[in-house]
């Protein structure tokens, strides 16, 4: 493979291949999937934090997803931890929703969003830089000068 | 910005927008076009009144109010603006627009000394950014936050809820920005169902089937 060995591959041995190869082997019928730890033990703490906590993983929707769609069978407790993780995005967009709202409110140019994975940036990512854009320009509009020149005929 | 962008539809649309002035000289043989008169000879007197869309007004307008004076649209003005600082969600603004922050912000072009005014309700209305000239108090934060805020609430939340009530009101930019919010939360919707794998006929390519059986039964 391209980017680094994989394998030996040996039956009843854990092994550690990439997510697509996963599933791949797994719609085959040629593998189990082993669930990450931390699927066990998500949320908790994001309720009582008010800045974002980090997640177990930058991809927790997506390995959700994928695992629980193609390997239910080998993830105990599978429904209960499709609602954990869900509801733990919910919890996120909500206060990715607050803060875009105190940023706004509060006239900032810049924040810093540490611990956003690439699917809660991407949800929400065009609207609110849309949005900011748009306060940008009529936030200029306040300061006259170099911008509003006059022609002469 | 300040200036429109020259091959927006968009904009080009929004400078058709009627705008009330006056003639400050007369003009000779227009009468016809500004409809004064019926004569084509006849000229427009000094002192009347007009209604020029916005394109042809800055056209002619000169900080030395040699040709036109140009008066502010009553959406623009003081009673008005008091109305949006009050509770900016309540206004309809594409019954005032529909392109209220555009055409405002083109108002500015016109040197008006209520200009710095203007400038901050249309900021105020959005909710957003106006915080920074509103830092003086002017009007409390909840009022211009709260349409950013519903917009982005109704846009990102209202999955599968009937929204035309609301969409209704909004502005053409804010229109624009409730869809990008909309399907942001629309194609990880589908994501999560499983459904941006699957592979569906376009809709182009639907409708041209329909219009071929259509051809077939007629």
């Amino acid at each position: 493979v391209l980017q680094g060995d994989l394998g030996p591959f040996n039956p009843g041995l854990p092994v550690e291949v990439p997510v697509w190869l996963a599933i791949n082997l797994k719609q085959r019928q040629k593998c189990r999937l082993i669930p990450p730890e931390w699927m066990d033990e998500i949320r908790d703490q994001e309720r009582k934090e008010d800045t974002f906590t980090p997640m177990p993983s930058p991809y927790y929707m997506e390995l959700t997803k994928l695992l629980l769609n193609y390997a239910s069978d080998n993830i105990p407790r599978a429904d209960e931890i499709r609602t954990l993780v869900k509801d733990t995005w919910d919890t996120r967009m909500a206060k990715l929703r607050l803060s875009a709202d105190s940023f706004v409110r509060q006239q900032e140019a810049h924040a810093k969003l540490d611990n956003l994975t690439l699917m809660e940036i991407n949800t929400t990512g065009t609207f609110l830089t849309q949005a900011l854009d748009h306060m940008y320009k009529l936030r200029t509009n306040l300061q006259p000068g170099e911008s509003s020149h006059s022609q002469d005929f | 910005g300040m200036e429109e962008n020259f091959l927006s539809l968009d904009d080009i649309l929004m400078s058709q927008e009627k705008l009330p002035g006056r003639a400050e000289s007369s003009l000779p043989r227009l009468a016809v076009l500004l409809g004064q008169g019926a004569g084509s000879a006849e000229s427009v007197p000094e002192g009347s009144k007009l209604e020029i869309p916005l394109w042809l007004a800055k056209g002619l307008h000169d900080s030395k109010r040699r040709i036109i004076s140009v008066e502010l649209p009553k959406i623009y003005k003081e009673a008005w603006r008091t109305v949006f600082s009050a509770d900016a969600n309540v206004v309809d603004l594409h019954k005032m627009g529909p392109y209220y922050y555009g055409f405002g912000s083109q108002l500015l072009n016109f040197e008006n000394p209520e200009n710095p005014e203007i400038a901050q309700t249309i900021l105020q209305a959005t909710g957003g950014g106006s915080v920074l000239a509103v830092s003086d108090s002017v009007c409390s934060p909840q009022t211009f936050i709260a349409r950013f805020r519903r917009i982005m609430d109704s846009s990102q939340n209202a999955y599968n809820e009937d929204t035309s009530a609301l969409v209704a009101r909004l502005d053409e930019l804010e229109r624009t920005l409730f869809q990008v919010g909309q399907k942001g939360l629309n194609d990880f919707q589908c994501w999560e169902k499983g459904q941006a794998s699957q592979i569906t006929a376009s809709s182009l390519v639907q409708n041209y089937g329909k219009r071929k059986l259509a051809e077939v039964d007629g």
